[in-house]
């Protein structure tokens, strides 16, 4: 799973967002490393809704202009808690086998 | 008032570069994104968001939108395999052709008339074949892409096919060799079981969900 897959589940796994809205949270979550574009945002979105990783939740009309809000699937639910789980392992990994070797992390 | 509105044309004209079916559904809300996180007072489209939405937009072009069903991407390998199946039949067309007017300009009963409806008529089977050598590649292609379209012109080149299969069984089956009628009868079982691939249910639902983003949830 690429990063900015990783981190658009992660912005809704705790509710449902609009485009903007996970932007905004991208950008938290990663201390402001991830800056999403709304060109990458939508190919990504869009590729995680065929494969039902994320769904539609509801339609607004704000200001004139149409915000879609999308949630999490259950299958969407299930793939990024095994992928942040992989992810926690490899970096336990990590840190456990750094540390004999030269102290770098306390 | 003005400053919004020429960035947002420049938006739209970099928005081009999406497919059609995916502005329709998606165009308007990415425009209010773009618009949301572009700067105070800004009127241009700044560069690095031109280049993820350029970006973006042949990668969705490129590769399918969504990733059909296996029922789906069966269809589209059987097209391929339809596309090869008919290449023979032109190939084998071409290679009996000479040998069937060799063997009738043998025979002195032919009228001219009757030479020239054959010729022809060869001719046509020739140049139709190599048109639906590239139909078939064409419609591989845009049933992945969703296009409901592509279905129905399917259905159509299907209805063709078996005609034109059933006019030359019954009416001319003698002018073609039989190589040809069997390389004929096979790409008309694969054009059936494309059909039937394109028609399950799980293809039905990937194509429902391309005309109607709505229907994403269902009033089941």
């Amino acid at each position: 799973m690429q990063e900015a897959t990783f981190l658009i589940l992660t912005a809704l796994a705790d509710g449902s967002q609009h485009g903007y809205g996970i932007i905004t949270e991208v950008g938290q979550i990663s201390d402001g490393r991830v800056r999403l574009r709304a060109g990458t945002l939508y190919t990504a979105l869009d590729r995680l809704r065929s494969d039902e990783l994320i769904g539609m939740d509801r339609e607004e009309i704000v200001d004139g202009r149409l915000r879609r809000y999308y949630r999490l699937t259950p299958e969407g639910g299930r793939r990024l808690a095994a992928e942040a789980a992989r992810l926690h392992a490899n970096a336990t990994a990590a840190l456990t086998r750094l540390r004999p070797a030269g102290g770098l992390v306390t | 008032m003005n400053e919004t509105t020429s960035l947002e044309r420049g938006y739209r004209r970099v928005l081009a570069c999406y497919p059609k079916a995916f502005r329709k559904e998606s165009g308007e809300e990415i425009l209010a994104v773009l618009l949301d996180t572009a700067a105070e007072g800004q009127r241009r489209v700044g560069l690095s968001e031109c280049a993820a939405l350029i970006r973006g937009g042949l990668r969705m072009r490129l590769r399918p939108a969504a990733r059909p069903p296996r029922t789906v991407r069966g269809a589209a390998r059987l097209m391929c395999a339809g596309a090869v199946a008919e290449l023979a039949a032109v190939i084998t067309m071409l290679v009996t052709a000479a040998s069937v007017k060799a063997a009738l300009a043998k025979d002195p009963s032919l009228t001219a008339a009757q030479w020239h409806t054959v010729t022809s008529l060869l001719t046509f089977k020739e140049v139709s074949g190599a048109i639906a050598v590239g139909l078939w590649l064409f419609l591989a292609w845009a049933i992945s892409q969703r296009r409901d379209v592509a279905r129905l012109a399917f259905t159509g080149f299907f209805a063709l096919i078996t005609l034109s299969m059933l006019i030359v069984l019954a009416q001319h089956g003698a002018v073609y060799a039989p190589a040809d009628v069997i390389a004929g009868a096979t790409v008309w079982v694969i054009t059936l079981a494309t059909m039937v691939l394109l028609f399950t249910r799980q293809s039905n639902a990937f194509y429902r969900r391309a005309g109607h983003p709505a229907a994403a949830h269902p009033a089941r």
